[in-house]
Formats: C-alpha cells, structure tokens, sequence
C-alpha cells in the first residue's frame, strides 16, 4: 500500500479530492474513515457515489480503517490510497491506533459556530489546534492546501503556538 | 409551481440566475446557492430548508457537477426522487428551458424537456475562421 494522501476535509469525498488531488496523484482507492457515515448506509451510498467509476473506495470506521492502513491486506494491499477524515480529531485517532501516516493535508476546515479563520479556508477552535500541536509535536508534517499547486502554509510549531494564541 | 435551486461552486449559480432574469424578467422559484465556504452538513441544511419549502408540485435541484460536495449536499439534504429531480451540468439554456414550461409541464415531462434543451445547446457553434 502506498499513502499517496492523508487529508483532513469536512467534504470529505468533493471535486477538489477526486478531481484536484485526483489528477495529480492517482490513486486507486479513497478511504473514508469516519465512525458518522460508516453507521449510515445513505451516507455511505451518497459519497461512494462521488468517487469516480476508475477509483476503489472504503468508508470504514475510524478504527477498522486504522486497522486496514496497519495491515493492508485484501483491499487496500496494492493500492495507492487516499485517506480522508472529516475533522483532526479523527486524524489523531488513526494515529493514535497505529494508522502509519506521516505528513498530513488540511484542506476544506470550513467554518462552524466558535471556529475562526487563520487561514484561508481553515477554521479552528482552541480544541483543533490543540490537536494539531499534538501531531506535530509526534512528528507529522503538516501542510495547509486546499489543491495542487494551491497556496502552501506548513503548520511549525510557532504558527500553530501563535494560532493558539489568537483563540 | 415546481421551484429551483441552482446548486454550484462559486458564484456560477448566482450568474446564472442574474442572466436568466436578465433575459425573463424576474423569476418567483428560482434560487441560487453556492457551496462557497460551507462544510457538507452546513450545505445540506442549506438544501434542506430549501426542500421544506416546497409545495406539491416538488422541485427540481440544478447541479453544476454531479460527483462532488454540491450532488452529495443535495442528496443528504433530502432532495430525494419523489419531491424533487437532480439535475447535472447546468447551463443557461436548461434554466431558460425551467422558466419557460414549469408552469404548463408535469415535472417528469419538464425534466426531460429542460435535459433535452441542455443537450441541444452543448454544440459546435462553428469554426473559427
């Protein structure tokens, strides 16, 4: 298994992954890992609708989907996999259950009640930065880029210190 | 009256709409929502509200893709068969086909009639010279 993308992105499955990251990385299968939409079929159906026919997709829980990136086998053995969460905390749990993932694309964050823009298209609360700060300091890259040549802000330790501090 | 949201990226769906009442005059039904800057719940509650909205006559969702955070916000806000039709790949001439016979079509006999004049309109005008 090759993990050409790890995204967070609350459109989770949208033009911007399939389409934009799509082109330029190839994947052959999209994971979605996500407790949500894993335990409901229509939302299930809706976004396995979106990925287009030359592209494999999964939507797992977080855990089962920690459990296929720790042990591709069957589905995933092989492929080149985009995995996409929905909210960081999401991403630290897959870290935390031994998902090896390294560095790590913020994309679509978009604003919900008591976030704040810090960058373009990146809405965070005090609990996001928190968890961001949490996987930098485990030694994750962090990039903040919406598509592929797109603008890039890699997320060091003092932009994030200050990010916090604005919160 | 069956009704319309114009559901796009950007502000495709507001231009569209602003042409079209360019052209018709002001259309009652006729509404434009952008994805821009919405997560995917805050774009279907979007849609959901719109669908509330809806009277027996149903609607119809116009989409400029049909793989993407606009079709999945359209389907997860519950725009489903029986109340209302998605449509992909939006243009003008679909949206003018919409204001020019919902009020004397049934919207099954409408959706064929708008697809049919969307398709009709994607064409070679002619070659440079």
């Amino acid at each position: 298994m090759n993990l050409v993308l790890a995204r967070i992105d609350d459109r989770l499955i949208h033009g911007q992954v399939t389409v934009g990251w799509g082109r330029q990385l190839r994947p052959d299968h999209i994971l979605l890992a996500s407790d949500e939409v894993a335990a409901d079929a229509w939302q299930t159906r809706v976004y396995a609708m979106s990925v287009p026919p030359e592209m494999k997709v999964s939507v797992l829980p977080i855990e089962a989907a920690a459990r296929a990136l720790r042990e591709p086998d069957g589905a995933l053995e092989d492929q080149r996999v985009l995995l996409l969460v929905g909210a960081v905390l999401d991403m630290v749990a897959l870290v935390e259950l031994g998902a090896p993932i390294e560095a790590i694309n913020l994309g679509g964050m978009h604003y919900a009640r008591g976030k704040r823009e810090l960058l373009p298209e990146v809405y965070v609360d005090r609990e996001d930065v928190m968890a961001l700060r949490a996987l930098r300091d485990r030694g994750h890259q962090l990039l903040a880029q919406a598509v592929p040549g797109g603008r890039e802000t890699w997320l060091e330790p003092e932009l994030l210190a200050e990010m916090e501090s604005q919160l | 009256m069956i009704q319309s949201l114009v559901l796009t990226h950007g502000a495709i769906g507001d231009e569209l709409v602003k042409v079209v009442e360019m052209i018709l005059g002001p259309v009652p039904g006729l509404t434009a929502q952008s994805n821009r800057g919405l997560s995917a719940k805050q774009l279907s509650a979007q849609v959901a509200d719109w669908v509330a909205g809806l009277d027996e006559s149903g609607g119809i969702v116009f989409l400029d893709d049909y793989g993407g955070s606009c079709a999945s916000a359209a389907m997860l806000g519950g725009a489903g068969p029986d109340r209302v039709t998605l449509l992909g790949g939006v243009n003008l001439a679909m949206l003018l086909a919409f204001v020019t016979w919902r009020e004397d079509l049934a919207r099954d006999e409408l959706v064929q009639r708008i697809v049919d004049k969307g398709r009709e309109a994607v064409t070679v005008v002619g070659a440079g010279r």
